[in-house]
């Protein structure tokens, strides 16, 4: 059970490629900095992959003006939700 | 209360990870948890400039970085091979390669890469910010 990080946005589509082939089946996976465009209804097709076990950083949706834009599969937390995030999952990966 | 150790490539204010990993560490110990180290690596090293002088209403990421050392004994470790091809070094450094003038002091160290082996295996958590 690993949380994966995430900070590119849907652009850089071979780091997405690269963790859906890592994401096991008890992952969860954090959006931070420009991976919150993943979070928008646009990119769905990009985060389905991950089987709604993605949450996206609120602090940084709202220095890019994306709160309230986010697609409902996806938790938005915050900097005190992170913390948590990495306090029940032992191993955390750093995808960039 | 979990033992974290953070990993930051990234330089200040290029990119966002160094202040993500220094918005992070500061929920960690707020959280009530303990930030042993922070390792410097790659363009990183740069958060250990002490010339750094950004605007007075900006967010000055080396003294946050000392801050957390003061507060919580925090230590703020440089990779001493990253540091050295990127021009930051301590006095011992400077003196060793005949240069005029050093920007790395305390409570920032240079040190070697087992360092971050150290802070991987005696440390619960290691959370890396990277550009």
């Amino acid at each position: 059970m690993q949380l994966h990080l995430l900070n590119r946005s849907p652009q850089s589509t071979a780091v997405y490629r690269d963790l859906g082939e890592a994401f096991g089946a008890d992952d969860q996976l954090l959006l931070i900095e420009d991976a919150c465009y993943a979070a928008l209804p646009a990119a769905s097709g990009v985060i389905e992959a991950f089987g709604g076990r993605v949450s996206v950083l609120e602090e940084d949706l709202v220095s890019r003006g994306l709160a309230g834009r986010v697609s409902p599969a996806i938790t938005v937390v915050d900097m005190k939700g992170f913390l948590a995030l990495t306090e029940t999952h032992e191993r955390c990966v750093s995808w960039f | 209360m979990l033992n974290y150790a953070l990993l930051v490539h990234a330089a200040p204010y290029s990119h966002q990870a160094a202040l993500s990993a220094l918005r992070f560490a500061d929920a960690i110990v707020t959280g009530g948890h303990r930030l042993a180290a922070v390792f410097f690596y790659h363009d990183g090293v740069h958060n250990a400039s002490a010339l750094m002088s950004p605007p007075q209403d900006e967010i000055h990421l080396a003294e946050g970085w000392k801050r957390l050392h003061e507060d919580h004994g925090t230590q703020l470790l440089v990779c001493i091979a990253a540091g050295l091809r990127r021009g930051l070094l301590n006095t011992d450094e400077a003196n060793r390669h005949g240069l005029a003038s050093h920007n790395v002091e305390a409570p920032f160290e240079l040190t070697g890469i087992g360092q971050l082996v150290d802070a991987m295996l005696n440390n619960d958590r290691l959370i890396t910010f990277a550009p």
